[in-house]
């Protein structure tokens, strides 16, 4: 019995640590948002202090982070309409398709969304370059559809494959044919799991650094690529970077407890479901 | 038949259009010798970039501190991963809550993750890496300025930002282990370590198989994390392959050699991704 109450102690401490090890380094950096730079730099730092929200105030008056802030949103927006637009109908189709040509074309797509974005964004710079779009949200748009797209489509093919056939069945005999089916029967019962697959294009859009970083240099950044830009200055500005650090976390707070469940799916491309 | 066709060609050619033609271009300027600014225009060079990546120390620098930071980030992510799905497949109260927190660097952007810890491990203001170290009796000692110590601390930075998805892969493969087994090896009078070594590990291969996977296609392409940390330095310490191919590609405006660097790259993640792509789309 002691040796029972021993081992749940050893887990319950060693839980506590990992989670300990998770929250403090992000809560270390929401607090220095609240902290002016003298107070930042003070050793040994200071738990307890003053707050200011002067870096807020800063940040949400100077321009920069809301012009970020706004390019962020509308790229990410922009792609999940777009990548619902492209990815529900094939995703459909890709899920009652069980012929070599539906194969092959499941095994295209998702070889698409293991590939580096490195190797993807040299000719997308050299095309954006040529037509003039660089540093505009509309060259990121479309160089996010590369990896967008593609995991959108294969989520939804997952997840249809997953929904019950015999309500879509029923509508097929009714005489409703297979896209009058998908709007009518399929959409509406995987609404839930479409609107967590698109949190997490959402996500991934919001979070995506290298495209934007080669495709952006001042109107267009996205909040990653200047968080990059101010990171890199001479004279580090702590406090105003973890303020904005903190704002770009505001989606993964916000959403992370929506997308449990499907987050497992969404990081494997259904591998482990 | 038809009309699945039909919902299906149009995102398909999108996607063609989107994607292949991009990829041969890739190659294509991969033969290329071309400047962005350089006013005479590319000339077609062969396998000149390739040569000369291969002799060139900077890359295969690169390619030593990719390798090497990939072995160690999936290596140390998958154990640690395994360890706490371990630890939260047994009984815990507020099991899920806790799951929730450590989960949640992977939902954060990788430059805030990478942002972070260069405020905790910096020599200015860093809580580890001016005060602790101050303490320890290593004040002059500079964690993101010295080459081997920067290249641990953005490998620490890298674990600690994907270490929740392997937890998460494990987490469910322990899942689908049937309980039963674990009855019968304790009526059995099976062990601690005997359950795990022969009913755990086995049931847990193909989940150790895809964590291995996709962790080590996301180490091949680290960019992020280190990037707001160290820029590659000091030196090209910490310089992984794709940082390589920006500097060549984006600062020097060497297209074609940075094409090359992507072609290696594509070919280095497609050859790890192959056999787990054929499996899941099967």
């Amino acid at each position: 019995m002691r040796n029972k109450s021993f081992m749940s102690l050893l887990i319950y401490s060693l839980a506590i640590v990992a989670v300990g090890l998770i929250v403090f380094p992000i809560a270390w950096l929401v607090l220095a948002s609240f902290k002016t730079m003298h107070q930042v730099f003070q050793l040994p730092p200071q738990i307890i202090f003053e707050p200011t929200f002067d870096n807020y105030r800063r940040l949400f008056f100077g321009g920069q982070l809301l012009n970020a802030f706004f390019n962020s949103l509308a790229v990410s927006i922009a792609i999940v309409v777009l990548s619902l637009i492209l990815g529900v109908p094939a995703a459909y189709s890709l899920s009652t398709l069980k012929n070599r040509v539906g194969n092959n074309i499941s095994f295209w797509i998702l070889s698409i969304r293991m590939a580096p974005a490195f190797a993807v964004i040299i000719p997308y710079f050299i095309i954006m370059y040529y037509a003039r779009l660089i540093d505009t949200i509309w060259a990121v748009i479309i160089t996010y559809l590369t990896f967008a797209v593609p995991f959108q489509t294969w989520l939804l093919k997952v997840t249809f494959e997953e929904l019950p056939r015999e309500l879509e069945e029923a509508a097929l005999i009714d005489g409703a044919n297979k896209t009058a089916a998908l709007f009518r029967v399929v959409l509406p019962n995987a609404a839930p799991m479409i609107a967590s697959a698109s949190i997490l294009t959402f996500v991934l859009a919001w979070n995506e650094f290298l495209m934007a970083f080669i495709l952006t240099s001042r109107d267009a950044r996205t909040v990653p690529v200047l968080i990059t830009a101010l990171s890199g200055t001479h004279r580090l500005d702590w406090p105003i970077m973890a303020a904005i650090s903190t704002v770009s976390m505001l989606p993964a707070f916000a959403f992370i407890t929506f997308v449990q469940r499907y987050l497992i799916k969404g990081l494997t491309m259904g591998a482990v479901k | 038949m038809r009309e699945e066709y039909k919902l299906l060609l149009p995102s398909v050619v999108i996607l063609a259009a989107l994607v292949a033609g991009p990829t041969f271009y890739l190659f294509y300027t991969s033969f290329l010798n071309w400047f962005l600014r350089d006013p005479h225009g590319p000339t077609f060079g062969g396998l000149d970039n390739y040569i000369k990546l291969l002799q060139s120390a900077d890359f295969s620098a690169s390619l030593i501190v990719t390798l090497v930071f990939s072995a160690a980030s999936v290596s140390l992510s998958i154990l640690i991963g395994l360890g706490l799905a371990l630890l939260f497949n047994e009984e815990l109260r507020g099991k899920r809550l806790m799951r929730t927190v450590l989960v949640m660097p992977i939902v954060l952007p990788p430059v805030v993750v990478g942002f972070t810890w260069k405020f905790l491990l910096s020599s200015e203001v860093g809580l580890i890496g001016a005060y602790f170290m101050r303490l320890i009796g290593f004040g002059d000692v500079s964690l993101l300025g010295e080459p081997t110590l920067a290249l641990f601390s953005v490998i620490l930075a890298d674990v600690w930002g994907k270490t929740p998805l392997p937890f998460l892969i494990f987490l469910a493969g322990l899942a689908a282990v049937p309980p039963i087994y674990y009855e019968s090896a304790k009526i059995d009078g099976a062990g601690k370590w005997q359950t795990f070594k022969s009913i755990t590990l086995p049931n847990i291969r193909k989940p150790l198989v895809v964590a291995l996977i996709l962790r080590t296609i996301d180490a091949f392409n680290s960019f992020d994390v280190i990037f707001v940390m160290t820029k590659g330095g000091p030196g090209v310490a910490t310089q992984t392959l794709p940082m390589l191919g920006w500097k060549v590609g984006f600062y020097y405006f060497d297209l074609g050699m940075a094409s090359a660097i992507g072609v290696i790259l594509l070919v280095m993640v497609i050859s790890v991704s192959m056999p787990l792509v054929r499996r899941i789309s099967r």
